[in-house]
């Protein structure tokens, strides 16, 4: 943040000295989510941005719900240029028209992407692989999604509801496992209710880390970025693949609509997904899982490239919507006392 | 100065309150009984949904519960302190005016998340119990009730503790002696003469910690857990995962009713207390 500060007075010093000389710094600002995300584009992206395309960001801090809400309160006057969600928020936003129609030959760099990820709403600029973490020095390694209903692992779990992407889709995969199906989570329920009294803690996604942390459960459901993170900082955690597979999603950018930075806005994307900027952003002390086809995901994630997420459980976030409303109120009620 | 212009010293932070806070409420009560968040038609479905759902009741009874016994727990600790502060010579009341101030200089996230690290199945007081074998298995504190309600003692304790001892430093002491040449004993003089004077402090910091303890939206969550549900964590979760505006906004004007409604029914026995 000083260095930021200094260039930038440095940059100010400049330009007074030499208006003529000086080019205009494009000033722009993005959403991010706390919490890695933001450190990490600060570090990273801000600063290639800058070099590339003369373009200064400025961050605001908001988890992908956060967004939405705010994008819509603000009725039509974007607070920030570009969004950065996950599947399940990605489609409330294009609900409420919250995003510009995307232009994907804007992106120079667009044939670093899959096919099909980068579309008239946005473009993918990280994948998410979610799958069950555990301690190896407190519980055996579990097979699947119905190993965490058995007491011995039951009782080291952590539960967290539908209100995050990837709590969703980790629930979904149970009850699917439990012999329902996306639209039928009666088993994963009843199931549920048995192990209710039994389970180590019920919290809010953004705790599970402190729990698991703090030895109060070894056992939780979370995506490899988490897992990478907390063993970087001397935590015993391992990541399993379940039998029937890890699921995977991708985080997408957007374009706010009534952005009056859209060029500067293609040009951040742009930066995003560009090989440097994904290599850096993949290593330590990051570890996002790249969907550049150029780069190598990190260690804990069980793909050699972007290119392998076919063979990944994927969900269809314009069915699980719709019902998710009524997934969390039950999850909410069944849970309580 | 003619005393009749005064009123207008008061019109900037007037207007500001105006606009600030009570043009926002009546948006927020207005939302509540909308079908959207875009007012297009009123509709009672928002409040049907609070008053007519038990889990919605009950939510609200846990709220108000927790606010009860987190104002149990700090009065009940903070009396004698408050009473020690009385006693003491200026060091010890400089130590405990310290130590009453110093959780205030720490953020509430940083609070919350040291109780995790106590209460926690291989926390301070956990480790402590099976080391000295009083318990064989980690017994259950974080995520229950009396655990939150432990933490949110020590996390709320200033508010209590600070207008306690304000008010009781306020008792002449002229009146103790009084009381005591009376022939009235330590405890005749305790129950007679320093808890009724001392009474606004107790109302004044029960009603901070009330208000404090049930809008406690991180301890709540953090330390709670979603086995227990409050208010304030509905209120969050209707306004920004499922996007149902006027739910949200029916229940936060229950949760502030409900405060409010405490607060009033305090600061009125307060005033009873004065009259009796």
């Amino acid at each position: 943040m000083t260095e930021f500060n200094r260039r930038s007075l440095l940059a100010g010093m400049g330009a007074a000295a030499l208006p003529l000389a000086a080019q205009a710094q494009t000033a722009m600002t993005a959403a991010v989510y706390p919490g890695g995300w933001d450190e990490a584009l600060a570090n990273v992206l801000a600063p290639a941005l800058r070099a590339r395309h003369n373009v200064s960001v400025a961050f605001d801090p908001l988890f992908a719900v956060d967004q939405i809400a705010k994008a819509r309160a603000a009725r039509g006057t974007p607070p920030f240029d570009v969004f950065v969600l996950d599947p399940g928020p990605r489609v409330s936003g294009i609900d409420f028209s919250l995003f510009e129609s995307f232009d994907p030959t804007r992106l120079p760099s667009r044939g670093v992407l899959p096919d099909g990820y980068a579309d008239a709403q946005g473009a993918a600029v990280a994948a998410q692989v979610v799958g069950i973490a555990y301690n190896p020095t407190k519980v055996p390694k579990p097979t699947g999604w119905r190993d965490l209903f058995q007491p011995q692992f039951a009782s080291k779990l952590g539960l967290t509801g539908f209100g995050t992407t990837f709590g969703t889709i980790s629930l979904i995969e149970m009850a699917k496992a439990l012999g329902g199906s996306e639209a039928n989570m009666d088993p994963l329920f009843t199931e549920l209710r048995r192990i209710k009294p039994s389970v180590a803690a019920v919290a809010q996604p953004a705790a599970m880390p402190g729990l698991f942390q703090q030895g109060q459960i070894d056992l939780m459901y979370t995506n490899t970025y988490t897992v990478t993170l907390l063993r970087s900082r001397g935590v015993p955690i391992a990541f399993a693949v379940p039998e029937t597979g890890a699921a995977a999603f991708v985080t997408t950018m957007h374009i706010a609509k009534g952005s009056r930075n859209i060029a500067a806005a293609y040009q951040y994307i742009d930066s995003m997904i560009s090989t440097p900027v994904q290599t850096a952003l993949a290593a330590a002390p990051y570890f996002f899982v790249p969907v550049n086809k150029d780069v190598t995901p990190g260690e804990d994630v069980p793909m050699r490239s972007i290119s392998e997420i076919n063979r990944f459980v994927t969900h269809d976030w314009s069915v699980i919507n719709p019902l998710r409303a009524g997934w969390i109120s039950r999850f909410n009620r069944e849970m309580a006392g | 100065m003619e005393a009749r212009g005064v009123w207008r010293l008061a019109l900037p932070l007037g207007i500001a309150q105006l606009l600030f806070f009570a043009a926002p409420l009546l948006l927020l009560a207005g939302t509540s009984f909308s079908t959207d968040e875009n007012l297009t038609q009123t509709s009672l479905r928002a409040w049907r949904e609070v008053v007519g759902d038990t889990f919605h009741i009950q939510s609200a009874i846990n709220t108000l519960r927790l606010g009860a016994l987190a104002v149990c727990a700090t009065a009940l600790l903070a009396v004698p302190l408050a009473l020690l502060h009385l006693a003491a010579g200026p060091v010890l009341r400089r130590i405990i005016l310290i130590a009453a101030v110093l959780p205030l200089l720490t953020s509430v996230v940083v609070r919350t998340f040291s109780w995790i690290v106590i209460l926690g199945r291989e926390g301070v007081i956990n480790t402590t119990l099976m080391g000295l074998g009083l318990t064989s298995a980690p017994i259950a504190l974080l995520q229950t009730e009396h655990g939150l309600v432990l933490a949110l003692t020590q996390i709320e304790m200033p508010l209590m503790l600070l207008p306690l001892i304000a008010a009781m430093a306020r008792i002449d002491p002229a009146l103790l002696d009084a009381s005591a040449s009376l022939g009235g004993s330590l405890f005749r003089t305790l129950r007679r003469v320093v808890l009724p004077l001392a009474l606004p402090g107790l109302l004044a910091g029960a009603t901070l910690v009330f208000a404090s303890a049930t809008t406690a939206f991180i301890s709540q969550g953090v330390i709670g857990g979603g086995r227990l549900n409050y208010l304030p964590a509905l209120v969050w979760q209707n306004a920004m995962v499922v996007f149902d505006w006027p739910l949200a906004a029916a229940m936060a004007l229950t949760l502030m009713a409900s405060v409010l409604m405490v607060a009033g029914l305090l600061s009125l026995l307060g005033r009873g207390a004065r009259h009796a």
